[in-house]
């Protein structure tokens, strides 16, 4: 008797994994979305930039190839168009599992803190962006603080950067002297007559010397930018204050100067 | 069936029992995807670091470039330069950076520095190269002796504060009608 009860505990257990594996990964299942939904979409993507492009519905809701209908077009239509963005995102912490033919990241894996909201979120390109509006604003900080839930992340919001933006206002994306969670961690590079953005988050992240040069000094001289991200305390902070770490390397690199200029006096 | 989901499933999670230690934090997303950087049992090669690295490496000082001059051939002797699993080694953990490096690795050549040959540097420790902020082995763009002394005395605000600007362009001045519409509704996939 005993037995018997314990194997359909099991067998309980086992179906109710089953589902539980069926349910979660959610990733190819129909959108089921109501009529008023749609129409909502449709009013925001009638006036983004994309249908103004002529990227309507189709361009990424059939396949190319098989011109199957997808609910849910993955980071392959994007690349389509946004081919560096995309190849970008793949390199960086975002995008490697997705690269590597593994399910795409997720919060739960994380090693820094995340959001106790966001654990059932998986990475893709609308993970962040909002691909029918396709305005950028929200996904230069809002985005990122919907699963980012570490010190330096939730800080952000009473740092100086931060009070730019608000004293800017709500724009369709971030203007030149906005300075977002993306300015710099997913910077724009010029690139010819256009712009890029830099979708690997991990190249403008470690080493921090690399983040001077591409992002801090577009802004900030050398020495401010060095004594400020070589500081643990504020970076932690999001840059609340002025530095006050003074980097020994630049008393190194004065007596240099003092020294080859005395040498050329002589 | 069921028994073949779990007996697939199990068997993808055992990948990680053959991962020798712990991998460093920027490879550790997807350390169960051992092909990613193995091809059977041969040594990890430099393709493999490029096929993701490349960007980090398009100014490499350290590069085959200037290691090909033979001037520096000695010194390959000391330690393999031109491998980057000489200096970077993986599931073994050593140092709480991203990326797995003894820190005293450039004395392998440099010793002579902190040992004499600089006055400025001399008593220095063996582990501060790029642990104290002051030199990046591969990519001198924005931390060298020269890139500092071009760029000391700045302001903490430089004179155009300024990031690049996203101009876009469309092609149309009125946005035409979906071309899709009820293939939403309903549950279709």
């Amino acid at each position: 008797m005993m037995r018997r009860k314990k194997d359909s505990v099991t067998v309980m257990v086992l179906c109710l994994l089953f589902l539980f594996s069926w349910v979660f990964p959610g990733t190819s299942f129909a959108s089921n979305i109501s009529e008023s939904q749609l129409q909502e979409i449709q009013q925001q993507w009638q006036s983004s930039i994309h249908a103004l492009n002529e990227v309507n519905c189709s361009s990424c809701h059939i396949d190319e190839k098989s011109k199957a209908f997808r609910a849910k077009p993955t980071e392959v239509s994007c690349k389509s168009c946004h081919e560096y963005s995309t190849d970008t995102f793949l390199l960086g912490k975002h995008g490697i599992r997705t690269l590597e033919g593994l399910s795409p990241l997720s919060p739960t894996m994380a090693h820094l803190p995340m959001k106790k909201s966001a654990l059932d979120k998986q990475m893709n390109c609308n993970s962040c962006h909002n691909v029918h509006t396709v305005n950028t604003y929200q996904a230069s900080v809002d985005s990122c603080l919907s699963c980012h839930n570490d010190t330096h992340s939730l800080n952000y919001k009473n740092s100086p950067h931060a009070q730019i933006v608000a004293d800017i206002g709500v724009l369709p994306r971030p203007d030149s002297k906005s300075v977002t969670c993306a300015t710099c961690h997913l910077p724009r590079e010029v690139s010819g007559d256009g712009v890029l953005v830099n979708h690997n988050n991990t190249y403008t992240l470690k080493p921090r010397d690399r983040m001077v040069k591409e992002v801090c000094m577009n802004c900030h001289g050398l020495e401010h930018a060095y004594n400020s991200i070589f500081d643990d305390e504020l970076v932690e902070a999001n840059f609340a204050h002025p530095p006050s770490l003074e980097l020994p390397t630049f008393k190194l690199v004065r007596d240099l100067e003092k020294k080859r200029s005395s040498q050329q006096t002589q | 069936m069921l028994l073949l989901i779990l007996s697939s499933a199990f068997a993808l999670d055992r990948r990680s029992v053959f991962l020798p230690g712990e991998t460093s934090n920027g490879h550790v997303l997807f350390e169960v995807s051992c092909s990613s950087c193995h091809e059977g049992f041969k040594p990890v090669s430099n393709e493999t670091c490029n096929r993701c690295h490349e960007a980090e490496l398009a100014k490499d000082v350290h590069g085959a470039k200037k290691f090909r001059d033979p001037r520096w051939a000695e010194l390959r002797e000391n330690i393999d330069v031109l491998s980057c699993t000489a200096c970077h080694e993986e599931h073994t953990h050593m140092f709480g950076r991203g990326v797995h490096l003894k820190p005293d690795l450039c004395m392998a050549c440099h010793q002579g520095i902190i040992k004499g040959e600089l006055a400025s540097h001399n008593g220095f420790s063996p582990n501060g190269c790029w642990t104290a902020g002051c030199h990046n082995f591969h990519d001198h763009r924005s931390i060298s002796t020269g890139f500092l002394r071009q760029n000391l005395d700045q302001p903490w605000m430089l004179p155009e504060p300024e990031l690049p600007n996203i101009v876009v362009k469309t092609k149309l001045d009125t946005a035409p009608k979906p071309d899709l519409g009820k293939e939403f509704i309903g549950g279709k996939s």
